[in-house]
This record gives structure tokens, sequence and C-alpha cells, in this order.
């Protein structure tokens, strides 16, 4: 077991000590910051907090998944494009652990950028509308009928990690089945964001097969306004689809990773 | 009698329809330090990768130190180093953090062993540099590093020598033959290039279109005693076949002025002093041993990839 954790530490060395990485996570506390800081600027103490980084963590969620998918894209094709996946493949460990920590790396990266996004939101919005804010909180928070704003945001960013997890799943899946980032981080975004939208309109047909696509099912944000969904779909049958797609997907990459002849 | 190293039984490798490796059977001693030669193509580097796991065998078995690399694959890669092709390190990390990456991997080797392998391969000095600064020559060093970092009993190099300059190579070879004879390493190394293979190895086998056409003993190895065809060079030739005649030696001549005879190490010695004793001038003596160059041609039948 303490073995294994060296495997999981290899693949955060490899992560972590990558500028990119650093950069991203820059990126996301710059964007943070200079959002809030217009926004204090230009309004006088109407809006609370909670809003703040409900409004903000909702737009950078889309930039922390293209992140986590680039990230969870390179881990296996770039050890194909850069050769090294020979050496790391001919140690005693079978392919499958390697591939487990791997994932679990990716995985973990995408907590890691999820939970900095949040810390940074709440601690730049507490500096620009917290501290020297003469309203209560409570008594301008806009959000989520019925919820407390921190439990709102929590269970907002519970629903936001299980679509990441299937996001980064598949892009993982792709990158390990194609051997190439590029491609792996294409797809991944162009389903994510191309296919999501044509979906929402596919749901206006009445077709059966809709309810099962996985794109019907990544936005799970909407039930903690109504369950069942404005399509009918409850979030025990969005979660039960997902978790299907969840498992092929596994499959896949473990079934291929474990077959696949290094020849490059 | 000691089991050997690696065993290689009807090893074939099919890809589609085609048949990459045929029925290739092997043994390596420990210790040995064993060439694998063939033109590109002919299945070098596909060997290799059955040997270390990246490919599939598709029927035969490799066994190494006494497990099968199919069914027993972490008990039998953990004899083995190796660099397959180019060592290709992760570049945005330092030296030292790549090796420490394969030392996590491998139970049982400690820092210690890092710093250890650091000095055998003489790369202290840029350690601590990001793998991008290195020069190949470098990189190859690193390579060599990281595959002696779990004290491997076999040593599996692809084409090691490819892109060192003359200087990198004879200090490779000399560090090869080192290993072999001090540590009881056996190493198995490809190329395509004889001479070199010549100058390094113990045994060659000699690979073509997937096929084991030949293995071959080299050289000095050669038994004290063993017979060896030996050339004279005199100013007489006539008179040498006489006299060597006269001492019971047989001798043809080969042309111009040089004589042959099949001699052992005390025979040659005795023909000289005849030849000299007649008053015939001898200006040298060379052991007429065909280069593994001619005897590659010769099996091969310098036949071209088609």
């Amino acid at each position: 077991m303490v073995d294994f954790i060296n495997l999981i530490r290899n693949e955060n060395m490899k992560i972590y000590r990558r500028p990119r990485t650093w950069v991203m996570v820059g990126f996301i506390f710059m964007l943070i910051l200079i959002i809030s800081a217009i926004w204090a600027a230009n309004t006088s103490g109407s809006v609370s907090i909670w809003d703040a980084v409900y409004t903000e963590t909702d737009i950078l969620y889309m930039l922390v998944t293209i992140f986590v998918v680039v990230v969870a894209s390179s881990g296996v094709a770039e050890e194909f494009s850069g050769g090294t996946i020979k050496l790391l493949l001919i140690r005693p460990w079978s392919r499958s652990k390697i591939l487990l920590s791997k994932y679990l790396a990716s995985v973990l990266f995408a907590v890691f950028l999820s939970v900095v996004m949040f810390a940074a939101a709440f601690l730049i919005n507490w500096i620009c509308f917290g501290l020297f804010n003469p309203y209560s909180a409570e008594e301008i928070v806009t959000l989520g009928d019925g919820y407390k704003p921190i439990t709102y945001l929590f269970l907002y960013f519970c629903l936001k990690m299980i679509t990441l997890l299937v996001i980064v799943t598949l892009a993982f899946m792709i990158s390990t089945v194609f051997r190439s980032s590029i491609l792996a981080i294409s797809i991944s975004l162009f389903l994510l964001i191309i296919v999501n939208t044509i979906v929402m309109a596919l749901t206006m047909l009445d077709y059966a097969w809709i309810d099962y696509l996985l794109f019907s099912h990544l936005s799970l944000v909407p039930y903690l306004i109504e369950n069942p969904r404005y399509d009918g779909s409850t979030l025990g049958f969005s979660l039960s689809v997902l978790g299907v797609y969840y498992v092929v997907f596994l499959v896949i990459t473990w079934y291929v990773f474990n077959k696949r002849d290094v020849a490059s | 009698m000691e089991q050997p190293l690696v065993q290689m039984r009807n090893v074939t490798k099919k890809i589609g329809k085609r048949t990459i490796i045929d029925n290739l059977t092997l043994e390596l001693p420990q210790g040995e330090v064993f060439g694998f030669l063939g033109p590109n193509g002919s299945g070098k580097t596909t060997t290799i990768r059955m040997m270390v796991g990246l490919m599939s065998i598709t029927s035969g078995d490799i066994i190494i130190g006494g497990y099968n690399i199919k069914t027993e694959f972490e008990k039998a890669i953990r004899n083995v180093g190796a660099i397959v092709e180019n060592p290709e390190m992760y570049k945005y990390l330092t030296g030292y953090q790549n090796l420490i990456h394969y030392a996590r991997m491998t139970p049982g080797v400690t820092s210690h062993r890092v710093k250890e392998v650091v000095e055998i391969v003489g790369m202290s000095a840029r350690i601590h540099d990001k793998v991008k600064t290195y020069s190949l020559g470098m990189r190859q060093r690193l390579g060599v590093a990281q595959a002696l970092l779990n004290k491997p009993r076999l040593l599996i190099l692809d084409e090691p020598t490819n892109g060192l300059d003359p200087a990198g190579i004879r200090e490779l070879r000399d560090y090869l033959r080192r290993l072999a004879v001090q540590e009881g390493i056996a190493v198995f190394v490809s190329s395509h290039l004889l001479a070199e293979m010549e100058l390094m190895c113990d045994r060659v086998a000699i690979i073509q279109s997937g096929k084991l056409i030949d293995i071959k003993t080299i050289g000095r190895n050669r038994d004290v005693n063993e017979q060896i065809r030996m050339v004279f060079e005199v100013d007489a030739p006539q008179e040498a076949l006489s006299t060597l005649k006269a001492s019971q030696i047989a001798a043809e001549l080969v042309g111009g002025q040089l004589i042959a005879i099949n001699a052992d190490k005390a025979q040659t010695a005795a023909a000289n002093a005849a030849l000299v004793s007649a008053g015939i001038g001898v200006f040298g003596i060379r052991t007429d041993v065909k280069t593994l160059e001619e005897q590659f041609l010769e099996v091969t039948g310098g036949e071209r990839i088609g």
C-alpha cells in the first residue's frame, strides 16, 4: 500500500513540477481578483459575498474544467508521445496499477483546482464585499430559495464535482485509447461545449434515447431548484445514467491500456 | 549446471498476418555480454520489447531468472534493467528527480543507491539540472543509471551506442565489460553495427527477418589450444614451404609473399623458429580470423530488406 502511494507521488510530481500547472492556478486567482475588483468598484455595498462567490465560481467552473481536462488528457498521452512509457512500464508493477495511479492523480488534481478556486473566491470576495459591507450578507442574498447560502454553495460544489469526475474520466479514456493529448482535449471540450448545446435542443424532440445520452445529464445544478428537472428526469435517474457511463469509460480505458503493444 | 538467466523458447510474434519473429530460441547465461545483431527491421527491437513485457508474445515463452514474463511479469522484471531505444526521460524534471521517480517504483531502492548510480555513471556535477539541458551522451548515461537502480541481474540495451561519439562508445563498452566481469551481470545488447559488437560481446546472435541465423563466439574468447589459421609474410615463400614441409608442418601458399598454416600457439612459435633458422626473413605473423563483418555477410548472404 505504501508502495502504491509512491506511484501516486510520482504522478503528482509530474503534474506539480510543471510550470503550466502553476500558470493555471495563477490564472484562476487573477480572474477572480479582477472580476471582484471591478464589481466592487462599480457597486456600493448592495452585493453580498454569497452572490459574488456564486457568480464567479459559476463562470470559472468552465475554466477549471478545461484545465483539468488538459492535465487528465496529457497524463497517459504524453508518456507515449515522449517515449517515457517504455521506461515506466518495465518496473515491477502491473499496467493496471500504473494506470490507476495516473487516474487517481488526475482526479486529485480536479479536486485540488476546484478547492483552490472556491477558496480564492471566498477569500477575495470576503475582502471585497464582506469586510466593510454595512448590510448583513444574509439579507441581500438572491440565490437558491429555501437554502442557507453556505449549504447551497456546498451542494453546488458537490454536484459540480460529480460532473467534473465524469468529464475527467472521459478525457482520460480518450487520451489512453488514442494516445494523443490534443485529440483528447479537443474531443472532450467539443462534446462538452458544442454537443451540450445541441442536446439542449434535442431534448425538445420526443425520442426516448435522448434520455440516455451522457450530455443530457452533465448539468446537475438545476436539481437544486427543482427535482424533477424541466425535462422530467430526476436527480436519481441522472446519477444512474452518469454512473453507467462512468463504469463503461473505466472498463474501456483499462482494457485498452492492458492490451496495447507499446511499439512507438 | 546453473540455469541460464534468460531462456527464450520458440518465441514467435505475429502482427496481423505478418510474422515479425519466427520461432526464436536462445539461452543467455549469467555474466555474459551477448550481442544481438541484425540489419534494421530484422526484429531486434521487437524481441527486446517482448523480453520486457512491452509487447505481447504470440506464442512461445521467455523466462527470466526462472519467472515467465507472460504470467509472472512483476517477478521476472525485477531481474531486469533496460533502455529500450533512446533513453527518453521527463525533460521538465531534473536528472535526480527522474531517478527518484524510478527508484520509488522499485521496492528496496534507497536514496543512497540513487547517489551510488549517479557516481557510477559520472553524473554528479549535473544531476540537479533539468534533463532538457543535457546532451545526448548525458541522457544516455542517465539511461544507464536508471537501468542499474535495481541492481539487475540482466541489463538489456537496445542500440545503446546510437548517437554517441567515439569516446562515449568506448566508455560504454569498457563499462559494460566491467559490469559483466565484476558484478556477474548478464548484458543483452542489440546493434546493427558489426565492429562494435565484435569489441563488446562474448557471443553474438545473428538475426535476419525475424529468424535466428547463427550464434558466433567472438575470437578473443577462443581456447588457447585451438588451431587457428596463421599467415606468415616471408621474403622467400617457396623456400619457406619446403622448410616447413621438412619440419612436418602443412603449409600452403596464399599468394604473393604469404603462406598459411593451421596451428595453435606453440606450433606457431615452432614454425617461426624453423623459418628463421633456415635463414628465411619473416616480416610478419598474424591470425587469419574472418571478421564478424565477413561472417555476417556470409550468413546473411548480403541480402537486403525487400
